[in-house]
């Protein structure tokens, strides 16, 4: 029987915001060739589109634990569909240095297994201080995976964003 | 065999988003009293179909510009209104939005479509301020008076009640993580 995080993680997947996104090819967890089966909750896997930059991909895998969705915020990184883990460090998208994207991306900082952002369970969790230097951005029961989808888009959409 | 239904997105002030299935050959007016977001009879709501982008190629010298972003008619069908292209359906009694953007003291203003999205005023703002686009993605939109930063797909009209039909906004920077 499925939890009430998955259930609300399975409603907020059918809102408007998150189809919209859909639609406009900005993400989406459909993707027959690289992510045929999605894995068992509370693991979710999923794409981004990035900017095009020279020689680099225009779509990026995350691969996301939901644990306690939404109270809790989600934590992972950037999966590799074909190794089936963890996307390797060379592979990562990179930001011009000391831009956000740089920060954000960031592989120096845990072994690389999540992101370096208030949004990331793990980050949040080791930075208490991060709720009074960017409250904006500390992750609450009100905010979906549209939100976290949105910031990390966002980012590989950005102009500090410089490929792999 | 019946042509399959279109997701449709609705957007209207004081409610969440929806998508509501519609035939190709129905008319977009008995879809929208079907979901009641509008009366059968004479409602005054302006329905705009699609996100309006037009702010976006505005020349930059011009101040107080305002979209043609036109109110669809009712009658027409879900296929005629192309409606499995533009998917955005949006109900509201303003006309216009009118939005102003404060940055460094001083203030854009430009007279939106209900159904654009925040993501495209900011786009807008970072133009009409001349942030380069490297430098200006970081600046995001945060409601005047609040701490409140609308997600980038959230129309306008989602953000205005029809009796008010304007939106303040500061362009601020987003913080880079640090320690």
């Amino acid at each position: 029987m499925d939890s009430p995080a998955q259930r609300l993680f399975e409603e907020d997947v059918q809102s408007v915001p998150f189809r919209s996104g859909v639609f406009k090819r900005l993400w989406g967890m459909d993707d027959p060739e690289s992510l045929p089966v999605q894995p068992s909750w509370p693991i979710r896997a999923f794409w981004l589109s990035a900017a095009a930059r020279p020689n680099c991909p225009t779509r990026f895998y995350l691969q996301l634990d939901l644990t306690g969705y939404r109270s809790a915020a989600p934590t992972g990184t950037f999966w590799d569909p074909a190794t089936k883990a963890i996307l390797e460090l060379s592979k990562r998208p990179k930001g011009r240095p000391d831009s956000r994207v740089a920060r954000v991306f960031r592989t120096d900082w845990n072994a690389g297994t999540a992101f370096y952002h208030p949004y990331d369970r793990v980050a949040a969790t080791g930075h208490p201080d991060w709720l009074t230097q960017d409250p904006h951005r500390v992750w609450n029961s009100n905010l979906t995976i549209v939100d976290y989808l949105t910031e990390f888009h966002s980012l590989l959409n950005n102009g500090d964003y410089i490929g792999i | 065999m019946d042509a399959p239904e279109i997701d449709l997105f609705i957007h209207a002030y004081g409610a969440n988003p929806r998508i509501v299935g519609a035939k190709p050959g129905e008319i977009l007016r008995d879809v929208l009293i079907r979901i009641a977001v509008i009366d059968e009879g004479p409602s005054g709501a302006l329905v705009f179909v699609g996100e309006c982008e037009e702010a976006l190629a505005e020349a930059d010298g011009i101040e107080n510009g305002a979209d043609n972003h036109v109110p669809v008619d009712l009658a027409l069908t879900i296929e005629v209104l192309e409606l499995h292209r533009h998917r955005h359906v949006h109900i509201h009694r303003c006309r216009h939005v009118a939005v102003d953007v404060n940055f460094m003291g001083k203030t854009k203003h430009h007279r939106f479509s209900p159904a654009t999205t925040v993501g495209t005023v900011a786009a807008w703002a970072r133009k009409k301020f001349h942030l380069d686009s490297a430098a200006g993605a970081d600046y995001v939109l945060q409601l005047c008076n609040s701490t409140d930063r609308p997600r980038p797909d959230n129309h306008l009209g989602e953000l205005t009640s029809p009796e008010k039909c304007a939106v303040c906004f500061d362009l601020v920077k987003e913080v880079t993580p640090q320690g």
